[in-house]
């Protein structure tokens, strides 16, 4: 029997925020859904309203033309409505057959039998009596997908499925996903990957700020159309002119650095040199795992390794630690934006100060100069765009985009001479990359200079005055921009030579 | 004195006995712990029942309505930390600290004409099988029958947990209450029913040790109980057999080194008081020292306040 699902006017406004706004859609059996938007533009919430877990404030929901009261997770079981949420709803110590029998109202043998008449169908090996934490993010999900399938859903609803998954296994996520939708199951898929929706769905419905803005086929979008309705302005092409910097004083040199480590998760790193000049974006480019969190720990001081010589302002600055190269006017913007970059317990002006010390009125005579420092975290939270303009509010509330904002915002108050980061741009939406962007090139123009270590060989060549791959721990030589194709670098970064 | 085979039986049985109030409380806030509530307010709780037990007992002349009496007191008293913690979303831990502080005080109150008053004799099972026996006769005989139901409840306590789907929610809960929640299961009633479980058993527990242990009303009776049998459920990983064993060592020693003291063993006292708390921890930390276990048996989400999103 086919199936329709109609959501007619949704609305749910939060305090200070309206995230969803009068929301109508459509969505009938044998096609897959795409709602594309950037992060924050409303789509979580709508599916949370419509797998029960939060009430709308106003609106319907219509499935097969039946109003459905949707005031509970149960609701939505009942009404055949499955979801796979983006953090996935499982127990972790719990073993997967556990996990499935919570909530089946058949007794544990039949269970058994049909979970693995699904095990079988959909190809997917799952050991049902390990615990969940054992499982990859992959197998996680499909113990996630498995559990809705035991309800024979009508609807299927997955929340941004693939960010969490390899490239393998977003493969084969989409095969089964088109075998779903062939058996009949709607299938509603929520992400902000453009190239996922046009090579995964039928038809797409955009949201932006809580609104549909657009519901069109996906055989008549680009991704650049996409990326437009997404962002709702024109993206701008950002090409950065290359720096003629031939004689420009070089300010940052290093000299025979190398790492050696007993750890088998570290990568050794053998005899690199290299130096950056004023005003000048040095790209380093490498698929990940070949050095670069040993390359960045180095830079900035977290790890000291002896016999190094690192030059910066004609100073050497080898042996001291992050705190005091950021007084010599150094920044560092790390991979990771949770656990290494912010504390996500402490909020956002607490954040700010962290690593202002002395550059700083923010701290007088031990205490702390609260005043200060909110005025001056308001000031990054407007210069840099962030979505708020709340200083109290947790780091952790804050998205990748957003967060990734305040940190450059904070890491640039100080006006620094050079800026070393890591993967800028990992895990954000459209928007936010062009504004991140942007703001490099900025610094750049300003005569300031950057080192950009990436695993994104467009951001590279989109940003890199000069770049080089780092390969098992070893440096390419470093070649001007417009000498490199992305063809090259693939050749570089998977061990080849281009000589 | 002798240390022939019938005295070992008779001392085994006085250390089962003392272990009894340890295994009832730790074994309830075991259940509380895994729904992911902390309650740290087991020592009020168990004080509060010791108290109320024996002023049934006094009142009523009815051991079976001071026996009930007290696992109701060890309900209503939790019910206050239950309201608190879930509906009122306070800390965990600050409110049972407070729980713990308000029993005894209120404990103390209430029991003000209750000193010195003897108590009654709490009937014993099978005494004629104690007599005849030697050695196993002390041992699994003459007991009342709050001992036989404390060695018992682990093991339910351990099939529950594992084997029911109601065990399964309650360890569902402990993990992750978002998803419990977004799975439909009723977060906040399933933690209620964990708590006012624990405040039973902690009620029972203090009233086996003012009717039948030592049966008379002395304040602050439990003397540190209810805390050992918090330690006992952290230290035996949230596992209900473990927690059997290291209350029956701490029993054990307890018995064992007062024995000792009393023929005049040539170790400092103080030493040999420190002794239960030392060798309980010592020996629990090296039964569970399998940290893949301990990852599967702590309740992630211990002692976190859960609020359901509207």
């Amino acid at each position: 029997m086919a199936t329709d699902l109609r959501i007619s006017n949704i609305s749910k406004i939060y305090p200070g925020c309206v995230a969803n706004d009068n929301v109508s859609l459509q969505f009938k059996s044998g096609k897959i859904y795409a709602l594309l938007g950037e992060n924050g533009a409303g789509k979580s919430t709508l599916v949370k309203i419509l797998s029960g877990v939060i009430s709308p404030d106003n609106g319907e929901v219509f499935l097969n033309e039946k109003n459905l009261k949707l005031s509970s997770p149960l609701d939505a079981k009942k009404n055949k409505i499955g979801m796979v949420f983006q953090h996935f709803n499982l127990f972790e110590t719990l073993s997967v057959f556990e996990n499935l029998s919570i909530d089946a109202t058949e007794d544990n043998k039949s269970l058994r039998v049909r979970i693995n008449e699904i095990l079988k169908k959909y190809n997917f090996s799952i050991d049902l009596d390990v615990p969940v934490l054992n499982l990859s993010a992959g197998q996680k999900q499909k113990v996630e997908i498995i559990r809705c399938l035991l309800r024979s859903p009508k609807v299927l609803i997955m929340d941004e499925p693939t960010s969490v998954l390899t490239e393998q296994e977003t493969e084969e996520l989409f095969i089964s996903l088109k075998k779903f939708c062939d058996e009949g199951i709607l299938i509603i898929y929520i992400t902000h990957k453009l190239k996922e929706v046009l090579s995964l769905c039928d038809e797409v419905a955009v949201m932006r700020k809580g609104k549909v803005v657009s519901v069109s086929q996906t055989q008549n979008e680009k991704v650049e159309t996409l990326a437009n309705k997404m962002v709702g302005q024109k993206l701008a092409k950002i090409k950065k002119k290359i720096n003629i910097s031939k004689n420009k004083d070089e300010i940052f040199k290093v000299k025979h650095l190398n790492f050696y480590s007993d750890d088998p998760f570290e990568t050794n790193l053998v005899n690199l040199n290299f130096s950056v000049k004023k005003g000048e974006c040095l790209g380093i480019a490498g698929i990940s795992g070949n050095g670069q969190n040993e390359l960045f720990q180095i830079l900035s001081g977290e790890i000291i390794t002896p016999d190094t010589s690192i030059i910066f302002r004609n100073k050497e600055i080898a042996k001291l630690n992050p705190k005091q190269r950021r007084e010599y006017l150094m920044a560092f913007s790390p991979e990771d934006r949770i656990s290494q970059a912010a504390v996500p317990e402490l909020k956002i002006y607490e954040n700010v100060a962290l690593n202002n010390f002395k550059s700083s009125n923010f701290f007088e005579k031990g205490l702390v100069n609260e005043r200060k420092i909110k005025e001056h975290s308001k000031k990054i939270l407007s210069d840099f765009s962030v979505n708020t303009d709340n200083v109290e509010l947790k780091s952790q509330f804050l998205s990748g985009g957003n967060l990734q904002k305040l940190i450059l915002g904070r890491e640039l108050i100080t006006a620094p001479e050079l800026l070393i980061c890591y993967n800028p741009t990992w895990g954000l939406d459209v928007g936010a990359i062009n504004y991140i962007h942007e703001t490099l090139i900025k610094i750049n123009d300003q005569e300031k200079s950057t080192i950009l270590i990436s695993t994104d060989t467009e951001e590279l060549l989109k940003l890199s005055d000069r770049i080089a791959v780092i390969y098992k721990g070893k440096l390419s030589k470093i070649m001007p921009s417009e000498e490199v194709t992305p063809e090259k670098l693939g050749v570089l970064m998977g061990g080849g030579s281009i000589d | 004195m002798s240390l022939d085979i019938s005295f070992i039986g008779i001392l085994i049985g006085s250390i089962m006995a003392s272990s009894v109030p340890l295994i009832l409380a730790a074994s309830g806030e075991l259940i509380t712990e895994r729904s992911g509530v902390l309650n740290l307010g087991v020592e009020g709780m168990m004080i509060i029942g010791a108290i109320s037990g024996f002023a049934l007992m006094v009142i009523t002349d009815n051991l079976f309505i001071a026996i009930v009496g007290s696992m109701l007191s060890g309900v209503i008293i939790s019910l206050i930390f239950g309201f608190l913690t879930q509906s009122l979303l306070t800390n965990h831990v600050a409110t049972g600290l407070a729980l713990t502080i308000f029993g005894i005080g209120l404990s103390a109150m209430l029991g003000k004409n209750f000193v010195g008053i003897p108590g009654k004799e709490f009937p014993i099972l099978f005494s004629s099988l104690r007599e005849s026996i030697p050695f196993f006769g002390p041992i699994l005989f003459g007991h009342s029958i709050v001992l036989y139901f404390a060695f018992a409840l682990p093991f339910l306590t351990n099939y529950f947990l594992k084997k029911t789907k109601l065990g399964l929610v309650v360890r569902a809960v402990g993990d992750s209450p978002v998803s419990a929640s977004n799975q439909g299961i009723n977060v906040i009633l399933v933690r209620y029913c964990c708590i006012l479980y624990g405040g039973a058993m902690c009620g029972l527990a203090g009233a086996y040790l003012s009717l039948i242990y030592t049966p008379q009303w002395i304040e602050n009776m439990t003397a540190g109980r209810g805390w050992i049998a918090l330690a006992l459920v952290v230290f035996a990983t949230w596992s209900p057999i473990k927690v059997l064993i290291g209350a029956l060592i701490f029993g054990g020693i307890t018995i064992l080194q007062l024995h000792m003291q009393a023929i005049g063993f040539r170790i400092p006292v103080q030493f040999l008081s420190a002794l239960p708390y030392l060798m309980t921890i010592i020996v629990l930390v090296v039964i569970s020292r399998d940290s893949r276990k301990i990852k599967l048996n702590t309740p992630t989400s211990l002692g976190r306040i859960f609020y359901k999103e509207k």
